[in-house]
């Protein structure tokens, strides 16, 4: 088996089993002396037989190693949530029974059985929530023929990435003005595509295959077919870090992180190019656009550093220049929750940016009996409205996503046709 | 999962803890109502089944600690601590083995009786550990079956002892009886190899 190799310190003593039966012989021994019964010393006598192999120097009595050498292996140290893996594990010494504890770490639900006997363990395992986990440490107990010694020792598993469970998504929202770059979205300007635009009448130059015969005889004139020009778009993702409500597994983070891994793999299908922002308290990681199955996965690295780094009161408004390409898409998973994102939201607006935003928040204040607390609750789904609201009225789609649902469905009505931005 | 397969994992349990329930209706009976006895009695019940208890939620995951448990949490992880923590087969063996000697005045069988019991106390303990230790019970029981043999020939012999009479009506004559038994037990146990 394949995997790096751990020295472990194996810490020796008396099994449970040979405590148990020390204290039957002690006990046989100690009553029969006080009742000058010999029945009992008889008693004692089986328990005294298999204590007495196991002194030191007996015969077929193997050596107690202070160190074992210890195979981790990890399947794959990437994965999603929810997604079965597995931890191999294998001891070299096979002079001992073996047994394998396996004590998983916060976040890590095990899929197997936690106890294996064998020289060779496989525990199963998954991830339910996305984030850097710790899988947590397995035991090792080596039990002697005779199993009255046992050894003890602590394996450490490593750590794994779980990524978000991208969403579903096909579909695309494709911009109307598209830049001068070949992919494979069908922009409104002629070009070498394969998508029928138009017929026009044929001028010196054009290539005699485009001609279209029926058009040309009803006319009288040449016409020749002229095509959609196929082009990329640059995408960027701004995912919503400063509010996590909701409950864990489902909270605005979790929709928000699976949304953009959903719309990473989707517009990366479609050789767009794409980027993504992590807006979080105090600044905000980012990577540029680009094209490839890479991106992919260091977009996701990028978004799994919003596990940390909460360092509140930093002030943050702009979001940075060189992440957002003239002319780009930007697709926003928030809550809008937080103003002053809100505010940067507008900002890019007004900069001229193509804005689309997935509302991912699906979780309201608890309801309360007294009036006060009804109250806020009203005046906090006002405003929520006219958060809303606002942002539709500067020419931002604001659709709401579930989470449980594919992302088609909300982005249905703008997936249709290209999406035309005002300046 | 299979019901073979759950029945396969319970066997050992269940073995252990009829192997308990056993040893303790045989010292039981018949029921002595003195103090001590009763108390020996009442002790060996509830280390018997707190030790199937253990054993029933081996598996069962320690719950992690949490700020501000409720008291239901509170309750069942001081009662997992309880159960996990004390040596309830030994405690159990000393209560049954304490209980036996109570029933001193019995009949003249009483040695074959003691000895009945020490084969079933070894018998419960060695099933304890299979049940906790997941160990194939053919192969270990393979590996220990001429120490076993030989631990209950020298349970016979013990019980052989007692029913020689003694050489004089003295204390002393009694425990010469014992000390020789001892010293069987003694020599057997260094004498036999380690090996299986």
């Amino acid at each position: 088996m394949a995997g790096p190799v751990q020295q472990v310190e194996v810490r020796w003593r008396p099994s449970r089993h040979a405590r148990r039966l020390l204290t039957l012989a002690l006990a046989g021994l100690l009553l029969a002396t006080l009742t000058r019964r010999p029945e009992l010393v008889g008693v004692a006598a089986p328990a005294l037989l298999l204590l007495g192999v196991a002194l030191p120097g007996r015969p077929g009595r193997p050596g107690r190693p202070a160190r074992l050498a210890v195979r981790v292996g990890l399947a794959s140290s990437r994965l999603y949530e929810g997604e079965l893996a597995a931890v191999d594990l294998a001891v070299d010494d096979t002079r001992f029974d073996t047994r394998w504890l396996l004590e998983a770490g916060r976040g890590v639900e095990p899929a197997s059985a936690t106890a294996v006997n064998g020289a060779a363990a496989r525990f199963e395992f998954t991830v339910p929530r996305w984030g850097r986990r710790q899988l947590g440490s397995a035991a090792l107990v080596l039990h002697d023929p005779w199993r009255l010694t046992e050894g003890r020792a602590e394996v450490a598993l490593p750590a794994v990435d779980c990524y978000p469970q991208p969403a579903v998504e096909r579909t695309r929202v494709v911009l109307s003005r598209l830049p001068n770059r070949l992919g494979e979205h069908a922009a409104r300007a002629p070009g070498e595509g394969t998508e029928f635009a138009g017929v026009r009448e044929y001028v010196p130059g054009d290539r005699q295959r485009a001609i279209n015969w029926p058009a040309s005889t009803r006319l009288g004139r040449l016409q020749v077919n002229t095509f959609a020009a196929e082009r990329s778009q640059d995408i960027v993702l701004v995912v919503d870090a400063t509010s996590d409500v909701g409950p864990p597994g489902t909270s605005a983070l979790d929709l928000g992180l699976r949304g953009a891994a959903g719309a990473a793999r989707a517009y990366l299908d479609g050789r767009d190019r794409v980027g993504v922002i992590c807006y979080q308290w105090g600044g905000a990681r980012w990577l540029a656009p680009s094209l490839g199955r890479r991106q992919f996965y260091k977009i996701i690295d990028t978004m799994l550093s919003a596990d940390a780094g909460w360092g509140r009161g930093e002030t943050f408004s702009r979001l940075p220049r060189a992440a957002l390409p003239p002319g780009a898409l930007v697709v926003v998973f928030s809550p809008l929750l937080d103003q002053r994102f809100v505010e940067t939201l507008r900002d890019m607006r007004e900069r001229g940016f193509g804005l689309f935003v997935v509302d991912v928040l699906n979780t309201v204040p608890p309801p309360r009996r007294t009036f006060s607390d009804a109250m806020t609750r009203r005046i906090w789904r006002m405003e929520q409205q006219a958060i809303r609201f606002a942002l539709r009225e500067l020419g931002v789609p604001v659709v709401h996503w579930d989470g449980a649902a594919p992302l088609d469905l909300p982005l249905a009505p703008y997936t249709r046709r290209p999406l035309v931005v005002h300046r | 999962m299979s019901a073979l397969r759950v029945l396969t994992a319970a066997a050992p349990r269940l073995a252990a803890v009829l192997l308990g329930a056993a040893c303790v209706a045989w010292t039981a009976v018949p029921p002595r109502h003195t103090g001590l006895a009763t108390l020996a009695l009442v002790v060996s019940i509830i280390a018997v089944v707190a030790g199937a208890l253990r054993l029933a939620l081996a598996d069962v995951p320690q719950p992690e600690e949490g700020f501000f448990p409720s008291a239901p949490v509170r309750a069942w992880l001081t009662f997992l601590a309880v159960l996990r923590g004390l040596p309830w087969e030994e405690i159990a063996v000393v209560a049954l083995l304490w209980l036996e000697v109570q029933h001193s005045a019995r009949t003249s069988w009483s040695p074959w009786h003691t000895a009945a019991l020490g084969f079933g106390l070894v018998a419960y303990l060695l099933a304890v550990h299979i049940a906790e230790s997941g160990a194939p019970a053919g192969r270990l029981l393979r590996r220990q079956a001429k120490l076993l043999l030989a631990g209950a020939c020298l349970l016979a012999l013990g019980a052989g002892f007692a029913m020689l009479p003694a050489a004089g009506p003295g204390a002393g004559s009694a425990l010469l009886r014992v000390l020789a038994a001892a010293a069987v037990v003694a020599a057997a146990a260094l004498v036999l190899p380690g090996r299986d």
